[in-house]
């Protein structure tokens, strides 16, 4: 079974997430404050970590930033606040997705977290190059030179959806669609902090982009796979 | 012309200008009666002792002259004629040779002895027509010499300006003569020409100099009075922290006192008020967030139940309909006051891409296409260009977009929809053009006016939060662009979008009629 962590303050919401989620086959584990959350976490590791931003204790930035300090887990931050500068801050701090209260509807939600827990690329398999960097597929591991550079699956999908494809320019649209499952989100900053996150990792010089570049007034595209 | 006339304007709006141009004036006109008094005072004064001296030398020539003449022993023609000769070469220095030059006209007066000799004459040539008549009569009744200014003429036609002065003779057996002394005025003319010259001069230097000092006087007393306009012009301007220097103590010291108080005391006001509206804003925009985690709860509970209507009785599961649709709408009367408590707070910001325009526009029809069917509406598109580019903010352009064409859709009742887009070099726009109940045309001006209902009497139409029309408008001016509506009752309306390609810049001209061209202007349906 899948477990899910979900961390908030307001009972009646996190009982009626339990709910939902149960009823999609889904195990929960409820929190409600933010110091309480590692402690949970290292007892129970869940698969992936539904987390408001307003908790009590600690708030969900901070906590978010311990999570992925040890662990590659999905995290998707639930958020009331549509404001960029909350949202931006959020995925600065490793969360993958983000949902704005209230959803649409719950069957959303289950839809994001499946897309999240879903091994994608899982149809791949072999090895991909972009540049100096080896990435295994069946692995979901990224080395350079023998050496492993930990991503998180987000990352990984994101970069995998690039490398598959060399040379081709994603849009931001495509790429939201690809990697987060989304047809019809307008929200291209998710792309822009995770090609940012994702750079900082896998670039030489993260100022100067050579693996995931970007093309003007279009997108993204892997950069020098047939060079190397 | 009117760049000049700026100038002009400038300079008659100047408080410096003006107290120099008064003082300037005034002295001019002081000056010049000094002057001019000063001069008859002085021309008065040589003139003076001109005749003076030329009374003194006619009188005594004259009586030299008549001395002779009686003294002169068997007078015959010859004797008398020499003496006369005599006295008139004696009595005339050539003009022009000396300073004080004279020339001497001996004339007949008239009544002399028949057959007498004719004496009559003049040195050097001078015309004896010289003399005025008017002289010549003051002369013959006085016993004094008489004197007035002429100009004396020569028979070679030189004239100069001149005295005469002249006295009664009596040539024995000849009778009555006049004996005119003429002296040239040259001298004194000049000499009053140069007194005259050099005044002038003295005038033209006071008055430069009386500028000057006045320009200076005032630019040291209006520098702190423009000092202070600009400090309060920028002040008005927003600038609340600007105040007055204040380093004297004169009057201007206590206007700049009395601005840095009253700008001390509003920008106290200002600042009350602005904590006073951004708790406010900051209260509606808590309160809106506070809202959304009950609503979450709500919605998925709603939506639980919803799923599982088919097992309840038909009322409930109406009801059920009912709740999960006022949720709905709910949410997005939230999700609005959020988004005008931002723009109230002045925190909308814009996040700009490039994008097609025609695709949006076309997206936003597909979006919609359910809900148009549904209300058997539909939805006709034409652009002369297949790609219009904009940099703007793609989130809002569709918002404002999608919220028109909903509107349409839901609230015109009319069966067709025109979307219309054009495009110059520097602007887009997009014109919705329905053709259903309308709008009253003063309504056309308050549709964007927030929770605004068309007609308070007719039943509110399902859904709107009647705050979607003013973010839009809200949403346009953000990107510096500009919505307009227009419409006749029962003749449809029509709204038109224009934003500038390049989100800020200007929108010069309007690219979309908004009085649409297929409306033809009746008296009976106008107005």
């Amino acid at each position: 079974m899948t477990l899910v962590m979900v961390v908030d303050d307001d009972q009646d919401l996190a009982e009626m997430l339990g709910i939902v989620l149960t009823g999609a086959g889904i195990d929960v584990d409820l929190v409600s404050r933010g110091d309480e959350v590692m402690e949970i976490f290292r007892n129970n590791p869940p698969d992936l970590v539904l987390l408001d931003v307003m908790l009590p204790g600690l708030d969900g930035i901070e906590v978010c930033k311990l999570i992925r300090a040890e662990s590659m887990v999905p995290i998707v931050m639930l958020s009331a606040k549509g404001d960029t500068h909350d949202v931006v801050k959020g995925l600065e701090a490793g969360a993958d997705d983000y949902m704005i209260k209230p959803f649409k509807h719950p069957s959303e939600l289950i839809a994001r977290i499946r897309t999240r827990l879903r091994r994608a690329n899982s149809g791949l398999s072999g090895q991909l190059t972009v540049a100096d960097l080896a990435i295994d597929l069946v692995a979901h591991q990224v080395t350079r030179g023998g050496k492993t550079i930990p991503l998180t699956r987000l990352e990984f999908d994101l970069l995998v959806a690039l490398a598959k494809e060399p040379g081709r320019v994603f849009t931001r649209d495509a790429l939201l669609s690809e990697v987060w499952g989304y047809h019809h989100s307008m929200d291209t900053r998710l792309v822009n902090v995770h090609v940012q996150r994702l750079r900082a990792k896998v670039e030489h010089d993260p100022e100067h982009p050579e693996l995931v570049v970007t093309v003007r007034g279009v997108g993204y595209k892997a950069g020098a796979s047939s060079g190397s | 012309m009117a760049g000049s006339s700026i100038k002009e304007t400038r300079f008659r709006n100047s408080l410096a200008f003006k107290v120099i141009f008064w003082a300037v004036f005034l002295s001019l006109g002081i000056i010049s009666l000094t002057e001019s008094a000063l001069y008859a005072k002085i021309s008065d004064g040589i003139r003076n002792v001109k005749v003076d001296s030329a009374i003194a030398e006619s009188q005594s020539a004259v009586f030299n002259a008549q001395y002779r003449l009686i003294l002169s022993q068997e007078p015959t023609e010859k004797t008398i004629q020499q003496i006369i000769d005599d006295v008139v070469v004696n009595s005339s220095t050539i003009i022009g040779s000396s300073v004080n030059g004279r020339e001497v006209v001996l004339l007949r007066s008239g009544g002399n002895p028949t057959g007498s000799k004719n004496y009559q004459r003049t040195s050097n040539l001078v015309d004896p027509s010289s003399i005025p008549g008017s002289l010549r009569q003051a002369v013959r009744k006085s016993k004094k010499p008489e004197s007035a200014e002429i100009t004396i003429s020569y028979l070679s036609g030189n004239k100069i300006p001149g005295l005469a002065v002249g006295q009664n003779i009596v040539i024995p057996k000849a009778g009555n003569y006049e004996m005119y002394l003429v002296f040239s005025l040259v001298n004194q003319n000049e000499t009053l020409n140069l007194v005259k010259n050099s005044l002038a001069l003295a005038g033209f230097i006071l008055v430069l100099l009386i500028g000057l000092v006045m320009w200076l006087v005032v630019r040291k007393a209006v520098r702190p009075v423009q000092e202070a306009a600009r400090v309060a012009e920028r002040f008005t301007a927003g600038d609340l922290t600007q105040r007055m220097e204040v380093t004297s103590k004169d009057e201007i010291a206590r206007l700049g006192n009395a601005f840095n108080e009253m700008a001390l005391s509003l920008e106290r006001q200002i600042s009350k008020l602005e904590s006073l509206s951004s708790v406010q804003q900051r209260f509606v925009s808590d309160v809106s967030h506070e809202l959304r985690t009950p609503l979450t709860t709500l919605r998925m509970a709603s939506e639980v139940i919803h799923a599982a209507r088919n097992s309840f009785d038909p009322v409930i599961a109406r009801s059920t309909e009912l709740l999960v649709a006022q949720l709905d709408r709910f949410e997005r009367l939230l999700e609005d006051l959020l988004e005008v408590s931002r723009f109230d707070a002045d925190v909308a910001v814009l996040e700009l891409v490039e994008f097609d325009l025609v695709t949006l526009v076309e997206r936003c029809i597909l979006d919609l296409s359910l809900l148009a069917s549904e209300n058997h509406v539909v939805v006709e598109l034409s652009h002369q260009q297949d790609i219009v580019m904009v940099k703007a903010d793609i989130r809002r352009v569709e918002r404002i977009l999608r919220n028109l064409l909903s509107n349409g859709i839901e609230h015109s009742q009319s069966p067709l929809i025109r979307i219309n887009i054009a495009q110059s070099s520097s602007a887009a726009a997009v014109g919705i053009r329905d053709y259903g109940i309308g709008l009253d045309a003063d309504d056309a001006f308050r549709v964007f006016d927030r929770f605004w209902r068309g007609d308070p009497s007719r039943a509110r139409v399902r859904g709107g939060t009647g705050l979607g029309l003013s973010i839009a408008l809200e949403d346009a001016r953000l990107h510096n662009g500009e919505l307009e509506a227009w419409g006749r009752l029962g003749a449809g309306s029509h709204f038109v979008l224009t934003l500038p390609k390049n989100s800020g810049e200007i929108i010069e001209s309007r690219l979309i009629r908004l009085q649409p061209e297929d409306y033809l202007s009746t008296p009976m349906y106008g107005q």
